[in-house]
């Protein structure tokens, strides 16, 4: 090709690519939401004189661009491919590949705020709860932990002292062992609820609850499920499937979620159609506090689960020893207003939390 | 709004070019001017009047520094219209530090005043100032289109971030410019180049910079992988906003000084600040280092020529102490250098000459990096494992894996390696058929990295 070709070929290419695109993205209608990334995408701001001139209005223009780009999701792809295959990096925004799964990178351990959340569990401790209560703290592992030791991730022991000398009267139960890298989703970063009868089983003998080991769950498998990191990462990969346990319990519970006052069945198979996030067919997602009842418990026991979206679908398998489970979710609610709505009487307490929690303080 | 935008990239920039190429000559200026005070607007809304007022004091000084010449009151018109310009920038760039300043050694509570930096100002004060000191000098002729000169002090290409662009120099482009294919293709060639070193290299290692700069997990080999980083980020940014800009003016018909040369193959720091921000240094040297009478003067004033205009250089960075010790280390060396050392560096082998620019530069952008005076010196301690920390960390290793390929790629590119291989005549036709392909790839991964919403900072927002 000669010097006059190629200047004209350049200048073509990069005329037809900036009014290609300038012309798409005018065409191209806005959307709500993005379903991959499971947010909402930034909309067209509101002018008005002031946020003009304070540049605000600038400011949003600059990230509803961003948001409403033309294939957005294929762009956001070439960018992770060549962060992997080019500049060999070992995470795209804080997410990587690893034989097939999805990690996102939560390092380093932050003290202060394990003691934070730690300091919240112990105010709870002391506001609500008495001295005949059976109290218990446990700490769901980031499947990170599981990985092979270059990879930056936190040291759960290490989250546990530190949270042992604030919390050293309540009973800490480790299910580490009970769990391993084949027990998460590839692309969420969720436990599965299919391979949760060991942590169960821990839960049990520390709980001193009788063993359900016994018990015949039935695994329905409710198909495909695209995880939260699949979104994220921006890249092509085979997705989960989901699966629930089912029993005679299980299916003759009821729950009561307090901020739809609605009553419904433990597996929300409208939601699992409906919502973006499949994980929500557990207890109905994400959501300050819900009951389940066990109505052919002859347990007359109690549960409070302190918890965050891991506990949505071990709540279910927990249900064989207790009449009924109050699952309180810390993020959405806040811990001063707890009597409003929670009897506390003699249940047993059980506060489990992912370590990605824990580290970020985010306890109301 | 920042070139390595979608704002800009997406919207602005194909409408701009699109009435820039037809609408007829003589309206082409206006064209360029309306589109850089829309281009300030977007991001300094308010200020935008600020650089409207500081074109029109360069307007009016000009006409009467002309209109005067050979009197007295030529003279005084230059003063008046530098101590304006001069003024402006001290209040809004540097009045808050003076008042902190005074606050400390005087122990005064004089209160703060609640001002916003702009954006571009003390890029547009220069131009302004090379403008009225050559018109007073008769370097160049005095400008009496009030629009051509505001499309010159406002032209968005270099607005930002530079090339300070004397209005000497591109004068007669202002109303004699060729636009040709040739032209424009290579224009395209050095934006798309400039963006890469910004998208994929400088922000890239700015997203290691900022996981180091949060982190409490230090060891000898982080402080190397940060210092080592934060050159390369500083350069690859800092030449790829002049890449762009020197691209864009080819492709609206100008062209550009040079502003990078390689400054990291430099030999000595001498080399290296004929290499950095060569607009910047240049001025320095004519407008301030030779006014003051430059080395053809006692040694003791020469010395002191010296460190006014490296105390200048670092100050004019950013309104911090860090800045004013970055500039005068740069001073001290190269007045070192002169005195005694440049002698001894020729004989070194090259090995050497470059590792000591290297080791350097980079302990002065740790300095120019620090935000306070523990911090910088925590990082330059931190180099030789001073302070209990250990040689390497997870943490540490993790990034060094992480980054590795985007370092190295940035030390390849820092050199001209590459360059002379495009522009050897071996297997041109190959390398022509490979250019173009090359460039609009990476038009479209800067374009991925820019919509995936990664790290892209401005760098400049304190200069």
């Amino acid at each position: 090709m000669n010097e006059k070709r190629k200047n004209k070929v350049i200048t073509i290419g990069f005329i037809a690519i900036l009014f290609i695109l300038f012309i798409a993205n005018i065409i191209k209608k806005d959307e709500a939401v993005s379903i991959s990334e499971r947010r909402k995408l930034a909309q067209f701001p509101t002018v008005t004189l002031e946020n003009v001139a304070s540049g605000k209005t600038m400011e949003e223009i600059d990230k509803y661009v961003v948001d409403q780009f033309v294939l957005r999701d294929s762009f956001r792809s070439i960018k992770a491919y060549w962060s992997d295959y080019i500049f060999r990096q070992k995470d795209n925004n804080g997410l990587f590949l690893k034989d097939g799964c999805i990690y996102k990178i939560e390092y380093p351990l932050n003290k202060k705020n394990v003691q934070k959340t730690s300091s919240k569990i112990k105010n709870i401790c002391e506001k609500y709860l008495n001295d005949d209560m059976n109290i218990y703290y446990s700490l769901i592992p980031d499947k990170n932990y599981y990985l092979e030791s270059d990879y930056l991730k936190i040291d759960v022991y290490e989250m546990q002292k530190v949270m042992q000398e604030v919390l050293p009267n309540i009973k800490y139960i480790d299910i580490t062992d009970a769990l391993s890298l084949q027990d998460y989703y590839k692309t969420d970063l969720h436990w599965k609820q299919e391979n949760l009868r060991k942590v169960v089983k821990v839960l049990e003998d520390k709980m001193n609850l009788k063993n359900t080991s016994n018990i015949h769950y039935e695994i329905q498998n409710l198909g495909s499920f695209y995880g939260a990191y699949y979104g994220q990462l921006g890249r092509k990969i085979f997705p989960d499937t989901i699966n629930i346990l089912t029993s005679n319990t299980i299916n003759n519970s009821n729950t009561y979620n307090y901020q739809t006052s609605n009553n419904e069945k433990v597996y929300n198979m409208q939601k699992f159609k409906t919502s973006s996030d499949k994980y929500d067919v557990y207890l109905s997602g994400a959501t300050p506090l819900i009951t389940i009842e066990n109505k052919d418990g002859s347990n007359e026991k109690e549960l409070l689960l302190f918890r965050d979206s891991f506990g949505s679908s071990i709540a279910p398998l927990l249900l064989e020893n207790y009449k009924k489970i109050t699952l309180i979710d810390l993020r959405y609610i806040s811990s001063s207003i707890l009597d409003k709505y929670v009897d506390f009487e003699n249940q047993d307490v059980l506060f489990l939390y992912n370590t990605l929690i824990v580290n970020q303080n985010i306890l109301k | 709004m920042v070139f390595s935008s979608i704002t800009f990239l997406f919207y602005f920039l194909p409408i701009v070019l699109g009435i820039y190429y037809i609408v007829p000559t003589k309206l082409k200026n206006l064209v360029l001017l309306v589109a850089s005070f829309v281009f300030y607007f977007f991001g300094e809304p308010v200020y935008v009047l600020l650089m409207a007022f500081s074109i029109i004091v360069a307007y009016i000084f000009g006409i009467l520094i002309d209109k005067f010449k050979d009197t007295k009151y030529s003279k005084i018109f230059l003063i008046l219209g530098i101590t304006i310009s001069i003024g402006l920038l001290v209040y809004f760039k540097y009045a808050n530090f003076i008042i902190e300043n005074l606050n400390f050694w005087l122990n005064n509570k004089i209160d703060f005043i609640y001002v916003a930096l702009p954006i571009g100002i003390s890029f547009y004060t220069f131009q302004m100032l090379s403008y009225l000191i050559d018109v007073y000098k008769n370097k160049t002729k005095v400008q009496k289109n009030i629009l051509k000169l505001a499309m010159y002090i406002s032209l968005f290409p270099q607005l930002i971030a530079g090339p300070i662009v004397r209005y000497r120099d591109i004068n007669d482009q202002i109303d004699n410019r060729k636009h040709t294919m040739e032209k424009f293709a290579l224009g395209v060639r050095r934006f798309i180049i400039g963006l890469s070193k910004k998208v994929l290299i400088a922000n890239v290692l700015g997203e290691m910079i900022n996981t180091f700069l949060s982190s409490s997990e230090m060891s000898v080999l982080y402080y190397w992988l940060y210092g080592i980083s934060t050159m390369l980020q500083i350069y690859f940014d800092f030449s790829g906003y002049s890449d762009m800009a020197i691209g864009l003016g080819k492709m609206f018909g100008f062209d550009f000084m040079e502003n990078f040369n390689y400054p990291y193959i430099a030999k000595s720091i001498t080399d290296f600040w004929r290499r950095w921000h060569i607009s910047l240094s240049s001025w320095f040297r004519d407008y301030v280092y030779i006014q003051l009478g430059g080395n053809r003067t006692s040694k003791v004033k020469w010395l002191r020529n010296i460190l006014i205009v490296w105390f200048l250089t670092g100050l004019w960075h950013g309104a911090a102490w860090n800045f004013v010790i970055w500039g005068l280390y740069f001073g001290i060396l190269l007045i070192i250098e002169k005195v005694f050392l440049s002698k001894y560096l020729e004989k070194l082998p090259s090995i050497i000459s470059h590792l000591y620019v290297l080791l350097l530069v980079m302990i002065s952008f740790i300095i120019f990096n620090g935000e306070n005076v523990n911090q910088i010196i925590e990082n330059l301690c931190g180099l030789i494992g001073i302070g209990n920390i250990p040689i390497v960390s997870p943490e540490s290793i993790y990034y060094l894996k992480s980054y590795f390929v985007v370092i190295i790629c940035g030390i390849i590119f820092a050199t001209p390696i590459l360059k002379n291989i495009i522009t050897s005549n071996n297997k041109k036709k190959f390398i022509n058929a490979l250019e173009p392909i090359a460039l609009l790839c990476l038009l479209i991964i800067c374009t991925a990295y820019i919509v995936d919403g990664s790290f892209n900072p401005f760098l400049y927002f304190r200069f």
